[in-house]
């Protein structure tokens, strides 16, 4: 068996494959966007004075955190239908990776939250703010920064994790590349070509994410070489004593 | 029993009780650190309030504010009784959060970290809460900032960030945004102890000034000369208890615990 450019050249660039990218691309994005909307109403929700409220939160995080995504895949895909819940692979795969990064999205967001300091609180009740205001004009607006960093990572993982949907079937990069590597018996080439394919996404999106930490790393304001900007730390108190 | 309506120390008229405390009770767990305080606070009063570390002094004021529950006792300020509702059988029940955010609204207050909002620059901190919270006009905000910020001598940092700011230039900042709400009792939780000595006495200026026009405070404080210059009456906290509450002179002259001569003695 030898290497054979002609063989992954034309993979590279089949219309097969590239296909499998884009699929694998707006999977990722979908579920990304819809894990991290549930991840927000859980991380709430784990935050909830109510105790019912609370344990339900507890109880997604543990069960989602604590299960292989493989299995929780397999099972939404062949358990549900038997019970009433039909539902096709794509709806599936979109279901199963969701529910997945939700639950841990919604740590980064609790973590995330619970990092801003707590006079900041404190300041914000005292001028008369209700929960929601605080949160939306006070806190949210600082935890966004805490949460940018790790939130750049789940997208990272989940353009590589979304390989995982080709055990129901789910025509992404990987199974698409498991299939031209059995037609051809070009196993070597196929899994290269999906190597840089997926290596090109991370890139990119590596790219995208060292912009927007960037972005969100300066200090509060428009002077961003007042304080140090090495820290990554240059808000609230600690900048007051610089 | 009724006290005079005119201040013997700085000849202020006194206008009626604005906050009572009356036998407030507060545990941390176990630990009980307000033992059935009683105060009362008349309007355009300055009180001062002194004490050791860790005798209860910011806890006082947090649950004036309702920042924290209470286990007993009552607060009444502005007319509110603080964060609960007392049933006819006489039962307490924690107010909603946004019936104790209304509450807060009439009180102003100050913190020993400045807790100005980072993300936001000195004229926004100041009119966040009277645009958003009370509905208040944007350009009369805006205005009502930019008077509170020549007030506390910060007349062109306006655009600053705190950030940008220092010690003493972001504790003033705060001072103008608590003002901005209008409120009618400040609230001050040692707000010169984070200072750099240098910065101390602007901050406390302001404090005179606020005095002076006649604003309700109740500060919470080792500057002892603040407390000669500018209070009405001075407070020593030991034990979650007040055991001193006299007349500055009074105070600082002729105390009449065994616990405020000890404090003074370490202190002056
Ligand atoms: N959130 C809290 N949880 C548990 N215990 C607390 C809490 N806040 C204060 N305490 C305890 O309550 C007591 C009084 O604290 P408080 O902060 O009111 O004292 P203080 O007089 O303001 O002291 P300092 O001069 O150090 O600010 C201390 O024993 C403290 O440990
Ligand atoms: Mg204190």
């Amino acid at each position: 068996m030898s290497w054979s450019w002609d063989h992954f050249m034309r993979f590279l660039f089949s219309e097969y494959m590239l296909n499998g990218v884009w699929t694998t691309i707006w999977l990722a994005t979908l579920a990304m966007l819809i894990g991290c909307t549930l991840g927000v109403i859980i991380a709430f929700m784990k935050m909830s004075r109510n105790i019912a409220v609370r344990t339900f939160a507890n109880t997604y995080i543990w069960l989602w955190r604590g299960t292989p995504l493989l299995v929780q895949m397999v099972i939404i895909y062949t358990v549900l239908p038997k019970v009433g819940l039909k539902l096709g692979v794509i709806e599936s795969a979109i279901i199963a990776l969701s529910l997945h990064e939700a639950a841990y999205f919604a740590e980064i967001v609790r973590s995330g939250i619970l990092s801003v300091n707590k006079g900041q609180d404190d300041a914000s009740r005292a001028l008369g703010m209700t929960w929601a205001q605080r949160m939306r004009y006070v806190i949210v607006p600082q935890a966004t920064r805490i949460v940018i960093p790790p939130l750049g990572n789940q997208f990272n993982l989940m353009i590589k994790t979304t390989s995982l949907a080709s055990v129901i079937s789910m025509e992404e990069l990987f199974r698409r590349t498991q299939q031209l590597a059995q037609i051809e018996f070009k196993v070597l080439e196929a899994y290269m070509c999906a190597a840089c394919w997926y290596l090109l996404m991370t890139t990119i999106w590596g790219q995208i994410q060292k912009m927007l930490e960037a972005h969100y790393d300066r200090p509060f304001g428009p002077v961003a070489d007042a304080a140090d900007p090495k820290s990554g730390k240059p808000l609230g108190d600690a900048a007051a004593q610089v | 029993m009724e006290k005079p309506a005119t201040s013997p120390r700085s000849g202020r008229t006194l206008g009626p009780p604005i906050v009572i405390c009356d036998k407030v009770v507060k545990q941390f767990g176990s630990n009980v650190v307000l033992r059935e305080v009683s105060l009362t606070v008349r309007q355009g009063e300055v009180v001062v309030i002194a004490g050791r570390s860790g005798s209860g002094k910011s806890t006082l004021l947090r649950c004036i504010d309702h920042l924290e529950t209470i286990e007993g006792g009552t607060i009444n300020a502005c007319g509110h009784l603080m964060g609960y509702r007392v049933d006819r059988l006489g039962r307490r029940t924690e107010l909603p959060d946004r019936k104790v955010a209304r509450q807060r609204r009439d009180m102003g207050m100050v913190f020993q970290s400045f807790n100005l909002f980072p993300h936001l620059n000195v004229l926004h901190n100041i009119t966040l809460a009277p645009v958003r919270i009370s509905g208040e006009e944007a350009a009369e905000a805006e205005r009502h900032a930019r008077e509170l910020l020549d007030k506390v001598g910060l007349p062109d940092k306006a655009d600053a960030y705190p950030s940008q700011l220092s010690g003493g230039q972001q504790q003033r900042v705060a001072i103008a945004r608590a003002l901005a709400m209008r409120p009618r009792v400040m609230l001050f939780d040692e707000p010169t102890s984070a200072l750099d000595p240098e910065m101390i006495s602007e901050v406390l200026d302001v404090m005179i000034g606020l005095s002076d026009g006649g604003m309700t405070m109740i500060v919470v404080t080792h500057e002892m000369g603040f407390a000669r210059a500018a209070a009405d009456r001075v407070l020593l906290m030991h034990g979650g208890e007040i055991v001193e509450d006299a007349p500055p002179d009074a105070f600082f002259d002729a105390p009449e615990s065994e616990h405020t001569r000890l404090f003074l003695s370490k202190i002056l």
